[in-house]
């Protein structure tokens, strides 16, 4: 496989590689949306106890997706808004489930594997999938040209794949080998920085015969961590074909689902970022009240937080008050942005920028920055920074032309459907143009009248 | 910085909607934002931006022609800081003019259009022909086209050209003999009623007559010539800059040198009584200032790398074979503004082979 583009952003504040464990808490702010998922239908009532794992609510737009309770506790709808809340949280065992009860909603055709498959979306371990090429939320039932494991996560400060399996490598493998019980003959592939490595060997040995894996090296660099892109290169996926996406959280999802019938509550969120006082990876779970988590790792109150990692993290909303469902990591930015005299006359030597290699060359270490546009709104001046970065290959200031232009098939023409959304073209356009948000929107914009057409014959 | 933000906000009101000179607040938030980088939030990701900006992009390009600047003030005399002046005035009020009535921001291209275009004059050329010649410039090569990033021909070259065609006597007589001497002509102010005196011919003109200026004068800038163009060794010294902080692509200016070096050689093996020596006219005239500073703006060269070899190619031959086969002694000029006008059909090829690699890919 050939890759070009790509950038190593270098900032500071990459967590180390050790687990902390965060205290039990004693109450839970679980929101009820998340940047995929609206859970919406409620499935309990104000002042009911609820044990672990329970459905809390469901996202009826995603084939019913469960909220599973992460402990037991109190229901309480109204203490946040937009939250559901509880209170008096105990640890609990979770009983195993089996989905004997729920037969009449398991399509027949897939015998088994249509089984496992169910389990999986009521153990919440369904919602580390991902469709490779568009991010969201693939049927459960449907028949995946392929699945794509991203043991990599190259946006700084995100948890970084090894951390998480390298004391569960065999949980991990028996992940694997359970995705492979899903499928029919559809091959699995795993993206992994490199494949001669010692831990890539030893996932070889361990899955000898067990599950079809192949081994996807890729280069060490933002924007070759996304599954969207082995996809595109490995031409997967079809129209019909979905190609199903998850991480290595997901494997251990699968793993614990279907091993132990259990859910998996507690998850590895990572705090990190240059506005953190120490990078760290977390164990916790959704609903984990934030103030509790983030007091004390900041360097400084005014630090905001993303939700997510520094090129595709959102600012966390003021009015949330706990972890969502599907929170990776929180990056912390240095607080500001300030305004600084003549500050386009400054050396770049105390920052990086892609268009110096000289301060990269005359000093490499990672570096502080802050939030901000650092710049104003031009037009596109076309200096092809943003082609030389893209991961995916393709020219992101044609693109923008043509979407400016409200051309959005001329846009399809030149490739828009390859875009991974990795932001990195954004991170580099001396113009501050918002390419990533706009090609985004194009995006989902295409796939709905897509959609629609189809619903139409 | 406190003291400044708050002089700015005690005096925005004045410039915003109901203000007194609300017409005037594109130039104040352009004055703003110039002296005080602007602190705007992101609204969507990423949230850390690279601080690249396009006044830091525009100002390297300004740092890099200092060099060659200063070359020009010590040889021709301090009438360059005027014709810099006139410049910056002249094209920039064109530039707030355009802007306030699009009610745009103004934007940064003419810190480098406001100096690169006095660069390429004659030292002795008239003050007022210096604002009509950056007035047409930035009116009809830029703004006609909806301003920067959307215009077709580099709008100093614009400027330029309707000048040598306007003017050609003018322009041809401007031509001032190199200072000397420690201080050069740092202390003189040569232009008008004393220029007659000491006017020369360029090195590119005497050559056409068969009298070649010594290479050594070339390198370090010692002859007439345009106001930025006589130094090679500065100029290399800004183009190195340049391309190491990628503001200037190394294929442009590897296709314009190469090309004219190539081209020239073999032509001047086949036909020497016509084709100069190369390497002379390699540092000779305004090659390396066009070939690293006017070829390589990226709004006006292909954007496709493919495309910027075709195009930097077609830069070099043409300044090559203008110079040696027309009328004219110099021949860069004309071999960018073609240069300009092959750029987005260089691109169309180059857009479809790079969107054909892509589909093979997969």
């Amino acid at each position: 496989m050939k890759f070009r583009g790509g950038y190593h952003v270098p900032l500071a504040g990459r967590p180390a590689s050790e687990v902390e464990v965060l205290p039990e808490p004693n109450v839970l702010h679980i929101p009820l949306s998340s940047r995929r998922f609206r859970f919406e239908e409620l499935c309990v009532e104000e002042g009911q106890r609820v044990e672990p794992g329970q459905p809390l609510a469901k996202d009826m737009d995603n084939f019913a997706l469960p909220l599973p309770a992460p402990r037991a506790g109190t229901v309480r709808l109204e203490a946040a808004e937009g939250h559901l809340t509880l209170e008096d949280v105990e640890h609990a065992p979770e009983e195993p489930y089996h989905p004997d009860q729920d037969r009449e909603h398991i399509p027949q055709g897939l015998g088994s594997a249509g089984i496992k498959r169910y389990k999986l979306l009521m153990l919440g371990a369904w919602q580390f999938f991902r469709d490779a090429h568009t991010d969201e939320l693939p049927d459960p039932f449907s028949t995946p040209a392929a699945v794509v494991v991203s043991a990599a996560h190259f946006e700084p400060y995100m948890a970084r794949g090894d951390v998480q399996i390298h004391k569960r490598l065999s949980n991990f493998t028996r992940g694997l080998e359970h995705l492979q019980s899903l499928l029919e003959y559809q091959p699995i592939y795993l993206m992994l920085p490199q494949v001669e490595s010692d831990f890539a060997g030893r996932v070889r040995e361990t899955l000898r015969g067990y599950a079809y894996v192949q081994q996807v090296p890729v280069p060490v660099e933002c924007g070759f961590d996304r599954p969207g892109l082995v996809a595109n290169k490995l031409g997967l996926g079809g129209d019909d074909e979905p190609v199903w996406a998850l991480d290595t959280r997901g494997v251990l999802a699968v793993d614990r689902a279907l091993t132990l019938s259990r859910p998996s509550t507690v998850r590895i969120v990572t705090i990190g970022g240059p506005g953190a006082e120490q990078p760290r990876h977390l164990l916790a779970m959704p609903g984990y009240p934030l103030e509790e988590l983030l007091e004390g790792r900041l360097t400084d109150e005014r630090c905001p937080v993303l939700n997510g990692g520094v090129l595709t993290g959102e600012r966390l909303s003021e009015n949330q008050m706990g972890l969502d469902a599907e929170c990776a990591g929180l990056t912390a930015l240095a607080p500001g942005p300030e305004r600084k005299v003549l500050r386009f006359m400054r050396p770049l030597l105390e920052r990086p920028t892609f268009a110096n290699p000289l301060s990269r060359l005359l000093d490499g270490r990672p570096r502080q920055m802050s939030p901000g546009r650092l710049g104003e709104r031009r037009a596109c001046i076309s200096c092809g920074f943003c082609t030389e970065v893209c991961p995916a290959g393709v020219m992101p200031h044609l693109i923008h032309k043509y979407l400016y232009g409200d051309q959005i098939e001329e846009a399809e023409r030149v490739r828009l459907d390859l875009c991974v959304r990795c932001g990195l073209c954004s991170y580099v356009c001396p113009s501050k143009i918002e390419l990533y948000g706009q090609f985004a929107e194009a995006q989902r914009t295409v796939r709905e009248e897509l959609a629609e057409e189809e619903a139409l014959t | 910085m406190k003291p400044l933000e708050n002089l700015f906000d005690r005096v925005r009101p004045t410039f915003e909607d109901e203000g007194l000179l609300s017409p005037f607040e594109p130039v104040f938030e352009a004055t703003e934002n110039f002296f005080l980088s602007p602190g705007t939030p992101t609204d969507r990701a990423p949230h850390v931006r690279d601080p690249m900006d396009l006044k830091r992009y525009m100002w390297l390009v300004v740092l890099a022609l200092l060099p060659a600047l200063f070359c020009g003030l010590y040889f021709f005399g301090l009438r360059v800081l005027a014709v810099v002046v006139v410049s910056y005035a002249v094209g920039g009020s064109v530039e707030v003019v355009f802007a306030m009535a699009r009610n745009e921001e103004i934007s940064e291209g003419f810190l480098v259009t406001g100096l690169l275009f006095p660069l390429v004059l004659p030292p002795a050329v008239p003050l007022w022909m210096v604002g009509m010649g950056v007035a047409f410039g930035v009116l009809v090569g830029k703004e006609l086209f909806g301003g920067t990033g959307r215009n077709l021909f580099n709008p100093a070259l614009v400027g330029r050209c309707f000048l040598a065609i306007a003017y050609p006597a003018a322009m041809a007589g401007g031509y001032l003999l190199p200072g000397d001497g420690l201080t050069g002509r740092l202390a003189q102010y040569v232009g008008g009623w004393n220029a007659d005196a000491v006017s020369s011919a360029t090195p590119l003109a005497a050559a056409k007559q068969g009298t070649y200026a010594a290479l050594s004068d070339l390198f370090f800038g010692h002859v007439s010539g345009s106001i930025g163009e006589t130094s090679a060794l500065a100029l290399v010294a800004g183009g190195l800059f340049l391309l190491a902080t990628r503001v200037a692509n190394w294929r442009t200016v590897v296709g314009v040198l190469g090309t004219f070096g190539l081209l020239g050689l073999l032509l001047s093996r086949t036909a020497p009584e016509t084709f100069g020596p190369i390497g002379w006219h390699m540092l000779a005239g305004g090659l390396l200032l066009g070939a690293f500073f006017m070829a390589t703006d990226p709004v006006t060269s292909p954007a496709e790398n493919g495309a910027k070899w075709a195009y930097g190619a077609i830069v070099g031959a043409c300044a090559l074979l203008i110079r040696h086969l027309t009328g004219y002694v110099e021949g860069v000029m004309f071999a960018i503004l073609l240069g300009n006008i092959a750029a987005p059909v260089l691109d169309e090829v180059a857009v479809r082979a790079h969107l054909r690699r892509l589909s093979d890919e997969g």
